[in-house]
């Protein structure tokens, strides 16, 4: 979740709070983790429905508003800009928006801010600039207020790329640039590449980088922004969001830009409002409180909304603002209410609706194993599921193991397909403990089966010891299952970790399998660095429990 | 047999082990009161290790001394050694002329002698065995006689080789040629303080371990009790157990429970269906990336047969919610569950009747990389609760007992889900200090409710379990709670509460 950086001095004047605890109480209040950092700075870990507050004075709006000292939207004052883009035939990158911003004054600081609010952006609803990546220009920079939007080859192209200092081709930029290195491929069509122009020159390659022609400084007044992207309602949002942010400014106006681009034709931004309805009745349902609409709309107003009783007792009229990207619907207003609230003001009540609980048959069944294998003098290991290709090898079960295709770390890359690969694994680590070692583990097992995945849930047993012979683990296991009142037949079998002829498969009453039990071969144990004998047993607890546990996902054959 | 054969209990007599008492027997027996450990053991047939331990309980008792005793001891030494082998070096010269008839020449003699030629000569001479002269040697004395005298000093080694004790004038020859060496040890010595049979009149025996025979045969009747030192901590032993963080679990279990749930279960190879696109995260959500969820290498898509209705309506709210063209395929994708809300949405969209009380406690997989803090692995507890009527304060209410029921205070703060409006966080304050994260929860969307079909309100939480068990536990390593260490499992201390 993104975590922004400000510097407190300048939040707090922007909210006007003069105490940090204070600082700390609206951050908590407005879902926000606070941390302070050195040299008057402050940390704020915010979640990605807002980003409008991902700018001082877009957190300060809505801080204001929760504090009381200001309520409601107005709509930023907007005149034209003369700006027009056109856009054409950029298919891999085809939706743009545009807008102007007068007076946003920036200075070191606020520079900082605005870098700060264009990353986090692109990291959230921008999908890592996939799906939408903004530029900002110095508006007294742009040679043309003309400025198409198409693709450019690669080869022929120049610019000057943002902090270079000379001109070279757009394939340079995308090779020697950390940026062109990072997002170049994202909207690369073969040999061309989507870029802005402005009077022939270009002003950005979006996503990749902008243009050293526009760049903004401290000491830029006015700023143009581009937003492209892949889905044309985000990239709209996308500016309206900044737009807000940034026309919070003092003195700040937006400048409108004629756009002629796909799905995108007319005036941008829109600034324009939406209308919903909330029921004061419905909302004090989902909240449990009661809530006339009047205090309903004072509610919605301190969240910033424009929001009016409708005169009926019931209905609340509200105005949400373009900015706000994350409401959905009245749902979403209803939590806004209760965070203006405070939830702390919501008293927690404890339902008195009676039902009767439950714990799933295969809980039942696994704690009278557990008890009984700890009488048997059996320790419960726990051990993750996720285990070690090179066990699951030494073991002989590597063909039917489901594998991870995106493993983090090779020993955690594999799904255990037998309880005996994480006892063998447990006891391996055991060598220089006190014999006999016995222990025992519960869980889950996955494995492959008919082109699915299969899953069970079993109980295994192991014996360790200067001798361990398969009544070690025999014993126990029949005793175990004679107490639970299971029936069962045994036949020779073959395991791929067993000694053979000393290897058993226990069949139900119905003759399913239930059970596995063995000497391990010795091939195995020095596989796995195990240097005294070890005798185990694995039993089917979802076989026991009537299939609890079980579970059969069918593969979809995929090309 | 212990206790038996007398030593009778009575006042004024000091008590002795069995072991004690037996060794006194044994010396009894053999008319012994003095020796060294060797000594006794040969007399005794009890070994010296034992007489050893067994002196010392005596002698603490007063009925015995023992006492160190330096000792001087020969050997041979490497040219005594060599002298066992081959023979002195004048036995070998009385043999060379006895053989050659009595008479030798002096040259031949020293060359088959080599370097011990002149101790050979020099010695038989001084034992008047040879006379020299011209040259020749001849022997002195009769060959029988002669050779009898030559092998004396090899016969004092061989003597001493065996442990057996030379008159001082023998040991004196031997050290004047250099064929001994010496050196010193340590004796014990046991002595007792009376005679054998004086010492036994003197004590009575304790009974040490109480035995079946004893019992059967009455043999314990009259004798007293050796007292043990129970303050002497004993050998460690550990119990089989069964895992404190499977012990944990079964706490939560029992939690849940007994506030009316019904617990449930889900697989852990999930499709994305019920892991992210019922839950109303679009497919294009970054939690769905490579990077962070976990995905199964082959098959990589599930089959969609028999869930048309279930995708009809998760597709529907998908496009109007987010406005993009929705992707069975996508959904159809497995992966490694990344939140047991799985789960509940497995059991929304079975379409519960109400009241709906439910949980599961289960694992669930994350792209992160193992550290103190972060497992790729751990358990969460999911539960799901509605009804017509039911209220975000409702939710509150249960959260608040389950961490009552937990023994922590909770606080609650204002949260996002995708899946969840209203959404919260209910922060634990820990008996160690600090607030901790323990539930991220909320009621469940409409747009949630529509997908999976059901018309009453549900709220949901969910609780990581590893970092409260942790906690609890007192672990500061998380990585703990999956120990491969037999004892430490085995010797965690219980814990009844915070």
């Amino acid at each position: 979740m993104p975590v922004l950086r400000f510097k407190a001095e300048r939040l707090m004047s922007l909210i006007g709070l003069k105490d940090h605890a204070a600082l700390e109480d609206v951050a908590f209040r407005l879902k926000g983790e606070l941390e302070w950092g050195p040299e008057g700075e402050v940390y704020i870990e915010l979640n990605p429905d807002r980003p409008d507050m991902y700018i001082g004075e877009g957190f300060a709006r809505a801080a204001r508003g929760l504090l009381g000292f200001e309520a409601g939207y107005t709509r930023p004052e907007a005149v034209e800009s003369g700006v027009e883009v056109t856009a054409r035939g950029v298919e891999t990158r085809p939706y743009i928006a545009a807008a102007v911003v007068y007076n946003v004054n920036v200075d070191e600081e606020y520079l900082e801010e605005l870098v700060q609010f264009q990353e986090k952006l692109h990291d959230t609803i921008g999908r890592r600039r996939r799906k939408v990546a903004i530029g900002f220009h110095d508006l007294s920079k742009l040679p043309s207020k003309r400025i198409e939007y198409r693709l450019v080859d690669i080869a022929e192209a120049r610019m000057v790329p943002l902090h270079g200092d000379s001109e070279v081709t757009v394939e340079r930029v995308l090779e020697e640039t950390e940026q062109g290195r990072r997002y170049g491929s994202i909207s690369l069509a073969g040999h061309k590449h989507p870029a802005l122009l402005a009077g022939g020159v270009i002003i950005a390659l979006p996503p990749v980088i902008n243009s050293e022609v526009t760049r903004v400084e401290p000491g830029t007044r006015d700023l143009f922004i581009d937003v492209t992207g892949t889905d044309a309602a985000a990239v709209l949002s996308t500016l309206e969001v900044i737009v807000a942010g940034l026309s919070e400014r003092p003195g700040a106006r937006v400048g409108l830009v004629k756009v002629d681009a796909p799905k995108v034709r007319g005036v941008t931004p829109r600034l324009e409002s939406r209308r919903m309805e909330v029921g004061a009745s419905w909302a004090s349902g989902v909240l449990g409180v009661e809530l006339g609409p009047g205090e309903l709309a004072r509610l919605l107003s301190r969240a910033r909304f424009n929001a009016a009783p409708r005169g009926d007792g019931d209905t609340v009229e509200v105005e949400v603002p373009p900015y706000r990207v994350d409401v959905l619907g009245p749902i979403d207003l209803v939590e806004d209410a209760a965070m203006m609230m405070g939830y702390d003001a919501l008293e927690p009540e404890l339902p008195q609706l009676r039902t009767r609980g439950s714990l799933d048959s295969l809980t039942l069944l696994a704690r009278e194993l557990r008890k009984l294998a700890v009488g048997l003098g059996f320790t419960e290991a726990m051990q993750m599921v996720l285990t070690s290709p090179r066990a699951v090898e030494a073991l002989g079960l590597s063909g039917a193991a489901v594998r991870v295709a995106n493993p983090v770390q090779v020993e955690y890359s594999v799904l255990r397909p037998s309880l005996a690969v994480s006892l063998l694994q447990f006891l391996a680590e055991n060598q220089h403990a006190e014999k006999p070692v016995r222990v025992f583990e519960v869980g889950e097992v996955v494995w492959r089966e008919g082109g699915g995945v299969a899953e069970d849930y079993r109980a295994a047993l192991a014996f360790m010891g200067e001798e361990a012979s398969f009544e070690d683990v025999q014993a126990p296991l029949y005793s175990i299952l004679r107490i639970l009142g299971v029936a069962f037949n045994a036949e020779e079998a073959e395991l791929p970790w067993a000694i053979p002829g000393r290897a058993a498969r226990l069949l139900d009453a119905e003759g399913g399998e239930l059970a596995w039990l063995g000497e391990v071969h010795p091939r195995v144990l020095e596989a796995l660095g195990i240097e005294y004998p070890v005798a185990l047993a694995e039993v089917s607890l979802s076989a026991m429990a009537g299939g609890s546990g079980r579970f059969r996902i069918r593969g979809h054959a995929t090309r | 047999m212990p206790g038996q054969g007398g030593g009778a209990s009575g006042p004024g007599r000091i008590p002795v082990s069995e072991g004690e008492y037996r060794l006194l027997q044994a010396l009894a027996r053999a008319g012994v009161s003095r020796g060294s450990l060797e000594e006794l053991e040969r007399a005794t047939g009890i070994p010296r290790s034992s007489i050893a331990s067994l002196a010392a309980l005596l002698a603490e008792k007063g009925l015995a001394r023992v006492e160190a005793v330096e000792e001087v001891e020969y050997k041979p030494s490497e040219r005594g050694r060599r002298i066992l082998e081959e023979g002195a070096p004048e036995e070998r010269l009385v043999r060379l002329i006895a053989e050659r008839g009595g008479e030798a020449d002096l040259a031949s003699l020293a060359s088959t002698l080599g370097p011990e030629a002149g101790v050979a000569i020099g010695e038989a001479k001084r034992l008047g065995l040879i006379e020299v002269s011209g040259g020749k040697a001849r022997l002195a004395v009769e060959p029988g006689e002669a050779l009898e005298r030559a092998s004396r000093v090899r016969r004092l080694l061989e003597a001493l080789a065996r442990g057996g004790r030379l008159e001082p004038e023998e040991l004196e020859a031997l050290k004047r040629r250099g064929l001994v060496e010496e050196s010193r040890r340590k004796r014990l010595i046991v002595e007792l303080a009376a005679s054998p049979l004086e010492v036994l009149s003197r004590v009575s025996v304790e009974i040490g371990r109480l035995t079946h025979e004893m019992l059967k045969s009455g043999a314990w009747r009259g004798q007293p009790f050796r007292a043990y030192n129970v303050r002497a901590e004993p050998p460690r032993v550990l119990p089989a157990r069964m895992h404190f963080l499977a012990e944990f679990i079964e706490m939560l279990r029992d939690i849940m429970k007994e506030m009316g749930f019904r617990e449930v279960r889900g697989p852990l190879v999930e499709l994305e269906l019920y892991n992210f696109d019922m839950l109303f995260q679009a497919q294009d959500h970054p939690a769905r990336e490579i990077h962070d969820t976990l995905k199964i290498a082959e098959p990589r898509e599930a089959s969609l047969e028999g869930l048309e209705s279930l995708l009809e309506r998760v597709g529907r709210v998908h496009e109007r919610g987010w406005g993009y063209k929705w992707d069975p395929r996508v959904a159809a994708r497995l992966v490694l569950r990344s939140q047991t809300t799985s789960v509940s949405a497995r059991l929304l969209a079975s379409r519960p009747p109400e009241p709906l009380r439910a949980f599961t406690i289960g694992r669930v997989f994350r792209s992160d990389t193992v550290d103190a803090t972060h497992l790729p692995q751990f358990h969460q507890l999911d539960g799901v609760e509605g009804w017509s009527g039911y209220t975000f304060r409702d939710l509150l209410g249960t959260l608040k007992e389950i961490s009552e029921r937990l023994g922590l205070e909770v606080r609650f703060k204002p949260a996002y889900f995708p899946f969840t409006e209203p959404s919260v966080e209910g922060y634990a304050h820990m008996p160690g200090g600090g607030w901790v994260e323990l539930f991220g929860a909320g009621l469940f969307r409409p747009e949630v409710l529509e997908m999976a079909g059901v018309d009453y309100p549900v709220g949901a939480w969910g609780l990581g379990v590893e970092r409260l068990a942790a906690a609890y536990y007192g672990i500061r390593d998380i990585r703990l709670l999956y120990t491969r260490d037999y004892d430490y499992i085995r010797s965690m201390p219980a814990r009844r509460g915070w």
